[in-house]
């Protein structure tokens, strides 16, 4: 196995959680947890690589109560898996990153990783509970198995994004939710900028409440999605401002929504997230001079597809940026996050406690910035 | 406390009137809602802005002084306790909203601000802010950020951590800091999320960013009242079960609608009634009528023998300050009382409602149940006389037992109070030392002198019950501290 470049000597594929956590109380140099491998892009460089630890072994969805609304999966259990469980009962996770449903669920929360569908937030606001197993082979918890919970501290927030540098993320307890009623989804093309800037102003400002809205450019298409009540979707399709929409459903609307996700895996050459305001996202596409863009309307972010890195650097000195995807030749001369000063200290104390020598994905994360 | 530190903290709060080291006027401070435990700190200050509660917090940390933020003072588990004394630091006064963001739907407010007084201040643009923590007209935001607060609308809305997109903070190491920004989005790890729940803990916040939320079109609420507690609790499920999220989902007992309805809150449940279901819907008005009757259609299927929408506003309103007024009502039926907080998965609900009434009648105290039904988070109310030793003595082990039923079940200790001071010693019933050692590792990322807010959440050698020696729970206090609540008189 190859990551950024560095050959893994060993790659080992526990198969219990027991084992994982002995292999790492023997394991002396440094580590990294794979899952199905499709975000091993993302992050700092790695700077060694001793071992990879492949979790896809741990695949068992470990107890699902339809009634409760509530999941538990260990980490190496695909997006794919979870969604076929659910479907079952009517139930789904609202979530469809980019790297798809082939992914890991502990892969998604280890990279925060995050697509169109974001009615209320992103993985971290599913997750209720979490199992890590430490460098040292120390398993903890954190959170519990209950929707609602206030019982000690959520550290699954701090394990999410933290791309597997600070713990082995092993299990994730979700919440899900039931299926919507109805969903539909209208596109239109704009003819230029001005006027996809000014559709999706219109849009946002309005009474609509599409659980994905995006801005897809150059081509200038905006996709908005209607998940409710079928009457509620009904009533928003039919005042949807004024434009040549057409309608999707069933599998078309399916489809759809997998070329959209194609669409960003030809963004590029870099891709960044820029985190601005939703008033903002106009701005944020003409000054990133991109070449070709996603960008979550309502949440004011935008995905672009930039040039070089001299763009990375001049949108930060504006915007806090995120590299989404970026060579290695780039992501050595361009840090993953731009952490502020603050941030960074903070971030590099928690590594350190969780991971004195630094041997879980060195590199990747804070101590790479 | 030594009357050089009173002169510095005055000094910091540019006046004597910030400072409160009187012993009668410091007993205000000796406990929050949860009147159980009380230990007087030494000082309180009131800090106007960001750099004085820096300021203290240096001063704190030269003389090692333990110190404890407070807000409102609604907590129901003394998480602004001052266990060890010390400084207490009020953020009252810092009530200003600074901004709103009307296009953005977001807003900028310090953390004295009351959770009320920002949805009413952004009702003119027809935006909200969601969680409604039941002390909603008195509790402040910095409060609800550090309990990570929820409400009965939280099971649509989801909790305060949801809502809660950048703050300014000042750490322990008196150093000011902002995370987050306004688009909610985390970059690296997300610090402010494990900020928010850490119950005073890790960080003083002083300025938080909210998002806000439009107002839904429409709203149906309505009651139904059942003849069993099993029929209601079928009810809470199937409605789930139907894939019909509501807005809220409510749980109220008969010793409480006796209670409520004896009361200024009465609300017109029905008195005869074993249990009633408060249950709202929300969303765009079409399609409304639909889920509301489909509700309906689901209690009368489980047996309820009275089903009562809210024709208008003031119907709806009422019916809600029953169910928020509850707490403050239980002085009708008996002396003293103990809140509790737990949460089950919901399928358990009846299971656990049937063991809860096993032993509140082996122990011969009645219970009541008023609850967030939807996402199992109970609240059951331990009813007794604290002028009987022999009762005051079986509380606490009565309401561990009852803890313990819900942990069997796969629940958990706090749903929304916390833990606070009331709880840590139970602590070990969910998580193991392991568990908590990493936990306590986070703590020291951000907090290693132990300064800010001791002896909290994790069980020490120290016991609440050890601190508050006169410790009383009275109904008639609980309710003059709830009726100040709702009318929002802090
Ligand atoms: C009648 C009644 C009903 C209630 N209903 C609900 C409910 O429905 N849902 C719910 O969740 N809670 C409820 N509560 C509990 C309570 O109102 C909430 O926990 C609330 O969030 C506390 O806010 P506060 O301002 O009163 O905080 P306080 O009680 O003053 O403090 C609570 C904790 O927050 C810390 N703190 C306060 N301000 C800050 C700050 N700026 N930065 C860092 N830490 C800080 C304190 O140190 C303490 O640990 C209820 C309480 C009552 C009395």
């Amino acid at each position: 196995m190859t990551i950024d470049g560095l050959n893994a000597s060993r790659v080992l594929q526990p198969a219990s959680v027991e084992e994982l956590a002995q292999l790492l109380k023997e394991e002396k140099g440094s580590v990294s947890p794979v899952g199905a491998q499709t975000q091993l892009h993302f992050g700092n460089p790695l700077r060694s690589l001793d071992c990879a630890i492949d979790v896809t072994r741990l695949n068992r969805i470990t107890e699902y109560v339809p009634g409760d609304l509530t999941i538990h999966a260990q980490a190496g259990v695909t997006l794919g898996e979870l969604e076929r469980a659910l479907e079952a009962n009517n139930q789904f996770l609202p979530l469809d990153p980019w790297n798809g449903p082939g992914a890991t669920i502990g892969g998604i929360a280890a990279t925060n990783a995050q697509g169109s569908l974001r009615p209320t937030g992103t993985i971290r606001d599913w997750i209720i509970g979490m199992h890590v197993v430490e460098v040292n082979g120390n398993a903890s918890k954190t959170g519990g198995r209950v929707v609602k919970n206030v019982t000690g501290y959520d550290l699954a927030k701090l394990y999410t994004g933290s791309i597997g540098t600070l713990a082995i993320i092993t299990e994730i307890s979700l919440k899900v939710r039931s299926g919507y009623g109805r969903t539909a989804t209208a596109v239109t093309r704009l003819p230029d900028f001005a006027s996809a800037a000014n559709l999706v102003s219109l849009i946002r400002t309005g009474p609509l409440q599409p659980v994905s809205c995006e801005w897809i450019g150059p081509e200038n298409e905006v996709w908005l999605r209607f998940g409710e009540h079928p009457r509620a979707v009904d009533w928003q399709l039919k005042n949807l401002p004024g434009a040549d929409w057409k309608i999707l459903e069933g599998t078309e609307e399916a489809e759809g929504w997998a070329s959209v996700r194609s669409g960003y895996q030809k963004l590029g050459p870099i891709v960044v997230k820029v985190i601005g305001l939703p008033a903002t996202i106009a701005d944020i596409v003409a000054e990133s001079r991109s070449r070709a863009w996603i960008a979550h309307v309502m949440n004011g972010i935008v995905l672009s597809g930039v040039s070089s890195i001299e763009d990375v650097r001049r949108l930060r000195r504006t915007h806090r940026v995120i590299i989404e995807r970026a060579s290695l030749e780039d992501r050595r001369q361009v840090s993953t996050f731009g952490l502020e000063p603050a941030e960074h200290e903070l971030m590099l104390r928690m590594k350190r406690t969780f991971d004195p020598e630094g041997r879980l994905n060195p590199g990747r994360h804070v101590d790479g910035e | 406390m030594q009357t050089e530190i009173i002169q510095q903290l005055t000094q910091i709060a540019g006046s004597a009137s910030s400072v409160v080291c009187d012993e009668t006027e410091l007993l205000v401070y000796e406990c929050d809602a949860l009147t159980l435990f009380r230990n007087k700190p030494d000082v309180v200050v009131f800090a106007a802005n960001t750099r004085q509660v820096a300021e203290i917090v240096k001063l704190a940390n030269t003389h090692r002084i333990p110190y404890v933020p407070r807000g409102s003072g609604t907590g129901l588990s003394g998480g602004a306790m001052a266990i060890q004394g010390g400084i207490v630091i009020e953020l009252q006064r810092m009530n200003r909203i600074l901004s709103v963001d009307v296009e953005n739907r977001i807003a900028v407010v310090q953390p004295g601000v009351v959770n009320l007084h920002i949805s009413q201040a952004v009702a003119p643009y027809g935006l909200y802010y969601a969680p409604d923590p039941s002390s909603q007209s008195a509790c402040s935001i910095g409060g609800n950020v550090a309990e990570n607060a929820g409400g009965p609308h939280c099971l649509k809305y989801g909790m305060t951590a949801n809502h809660i997109l950048a703050v300014e903070a000042v750490l322990p190491s008196g150093e000011i800091v902002r995370l987050g920004n306004p688009a909610g989005e985390t970059i690296g790890m997300d610090l402010l999320g494990s900020i928010v729940g850490s119950e005073g803990t890790f960080a003083i916040v002083t300025e938080i960013t909210i998002r806000l939320l439009p107002r839904p079109q429409a709203v149906k609420t309505l009651i139904a009242a059942f003849h069993s507690v099993d029929d209601c609790s079928q009810t809470v499920s199937d409605v789930i079960a139907a894939g019909i999220v509501p807005a809220a989902l409510e749980f109220v007992d008969d010793k409480t609608i006796r209670a409520v309805e004896a009361s200024v809150y009465r609300a017109g449940y029905p008195l005869g009634a074993v249990a009633v279901a408060l249950i709202e819907v929300d969303g765009f008005r079409e399609g409304l009528e639909e889920t509301a009757d489909q509700i309906v259609e689901i209690c009368r299927r489980n047996n309820a023998y009275e089903v009562r929408v809210a024709k208008d506003d003031d119907e709806r309103a009422k019916l809600w300050m029953g169910r928020k007024g509850a707490f403050g009502a239980m002085g009708r039926i008996s002396p003293d009382m103990l809140v509790m907080d737990a949460v089950i998965p919901r399928t358990k609900l009846p299971q656990v409602l049937a063991q809860i009434d096993r032993i509140s009648q082996r122990y011969g105290l009645p219970v009541a149940n008023v609850f967030h039904a939807g996402d199992g988070n109970l609240h059951p109310l331990i009813l007794f006389d604290s002028r009987r030793a022999d009762q005051v003595d079986r509380i606490f082990e009565m309401g561990e037992e009852i803890l313990k039923v819900c942990v069997g079940v796969g629940g958990s200790l706090s749903g929304e109070h916390g833990i606070g001071c009331e709880k840590k010693e139970y602590m070990g019933m969910v998580f193991s030392d392991a568990d908590m050692e990493t936990m306590l590792r986070v703590r020291a990322v951000f907090n290693p002198g132990g300064l800010l807010n001791p002896d909290k959440i994790f069980p020490s050698r120290r016991s609440c019950t050890e601190i508050g020696k006169q410790t009383t729970t009275s109904t008639e206090e609980i309710g003059k501290r709830v009726d100040a609540v709702l009318r929002g008189a802090h």
